[in-house]
């Protein structure tokens, strides 16, 4: 078979975009509580990987 | 970096601290069979499986504000935890849990899209916080009981949605104890004002399962502002997406084609879609032919605009296009 490969970066995106789970514009304000809140826990290791 | 004694000690031998999160366990698993009980863990299960509230006694009870249930669970978790930690300051509560400057929040029980909650809400967290600007309505469905203390808050409702906004009502309303606020988190919902103190709610959630995206409004004139994934699965699964296309395994693009033509989130199915079609032409511009010819499909508008612009880029796609396999060319 003898086919074109297509190229990722000329297809398009949908109109509206769909960021990832728990992301918003004005998280800092958002007083509704749901389970839809993301944290990001840094682990700090002073020894070794355990 | 100063390191508390105790917490020194621990590092030469964790068996104390080993022996007290047992213990704590321990604890947990005795509360959960007295006071929770096998027939709640089942009642979940029917909850996320999508049974009604009403239909299910246990956890329907919880959430009724003459029963005097959820708080009973509530001081009897509260008890044992904190009989534990007179034993074991160090113990970790083994449940998931979350805390900031505002907001504490253990997690009881958890089943599929479905989960039990007790939450603490910090008055002078919530002072502190800017007036917001915007609110953001996450499909499924949410039932909170006040178990202590008293929010002055508002009920944001979104009205008429459409792909750029929509209208967005106001209603102030004030929470004391053994109210109940059940909201459809697609249309509804709750932004606290100021709390008196600190307010106490057990908090049931449901997500709904149809993959419709959270969608974050702007108060004052209900401009769509962010639309975002409403679970980590599709999150986590349109990452997966792009990792096989990045890495070029063109073996993954029967599985990306599959993931393009299920329900669900119309992001994850494009991404998996366009994945697809850079991975493998033929499989990638069948699977986009078959979703352009379901009209039913809601991608079926942009798939057949793409289908156009591929067909007109590269002819030779007509082939694929009549559901043959070889070029004629």
């Amino acid at each position: 078979m003898n086919l074109p490969k297509i190229d990722l970066s000329a297809l398009p995106d949908l109109d509206t975009l769909t960021g990832v789970f728990g992301s918003l514009v004005h998280p800092a304000q958002a007083l509704e509580f749901d389970d839809s809140v993301v944290v990001v826990m840094v682990f700090i290791y002073d020894m070794i990987y355990p | 970096m100063i390191i508390h004694p105790d917490l020194a000690a621990l590092r030469n031998d964790d068996a104390p601290q080993r022996q007290a999160q047992a213990e704590l366990g321990a604890a947990l698993a005795a509360w959960r069979d007295q006071a929770a009980g096998a027939e709640l863990g089942e009642e979940m299960r029917r909850f996320a499986e999508g049974s009604p509230l009403p239909d299910l006694p246990r956890l329907s009870a919880l959430f009724d504000p003459e029963s005097g249930k959820g708080q009973q669970l509530a001081r009897s978790l509260l008890a044992t935890l904190t009989r534990s930690f007179a034993a074991a300051p160090l113990g970790q509560v083994p449940l998931r849990h979350f805390c900031d400057d505002t907001i504490a929040m253990l997690m009881l029980a958890r089943c599929g899209g479905a989960s039990l909650a007790l939450q603490t809400i910090d008055g002078v967290g919530v002072a502190r916080r800017p007036a917001p600007q915007s609110a953001s309505f996450s499909p499924g469905e949410t039932w909170e009981l006040v178990l202590s203390g008293e929010a002055e808050a508002r009920l944001v409702t979104l009205c008429q949605p459409s792909p750029d906004g929509g209208r967005i009502q106001t209603q102030p309303c004030t929470l004391r104890e053994g109210d109940l606020s059940v909201r459809n988190g697609s249309r509804e919902a709750l932004q606290f004002c100021k709390v008196e103190g600190s307010l106490v709610t057990l908090k049931l959630q449901r997500r709904d399962t149809s993959g419709a995206p959270s969608r974050e409004y702007r108060l004052s004139d209900g401009e769509l502002l962010h639309q975002a994934a409403s679970t980590s699965r599709d999150s986590r699964m349109e990452l997966a997406a792009n990792l096989l296309g990045r890495m070029g395994r063109t073996d993954a693009a029967p599985l990306l084609a599959a993931m393009a033509e299920e329900q669900g989130s119309v992001s994850l199915r494009w991404q998996a879609l366009r994945e697809c079609l850079g991975l493998d032409t033929a499989q990638g511009f069948q699977t986009l032919c078959a979703i352009a010819r379901n009209s039913g499909d809601p991608l079926a508008a942009p798939a057949g605009a793409l289908r156009a612009q591929l067909l007109e880029q590269h002819p030779r796609l007509i082939a694929l296009d009549m559901g043959e396999t070889q070029c004629p060319a």
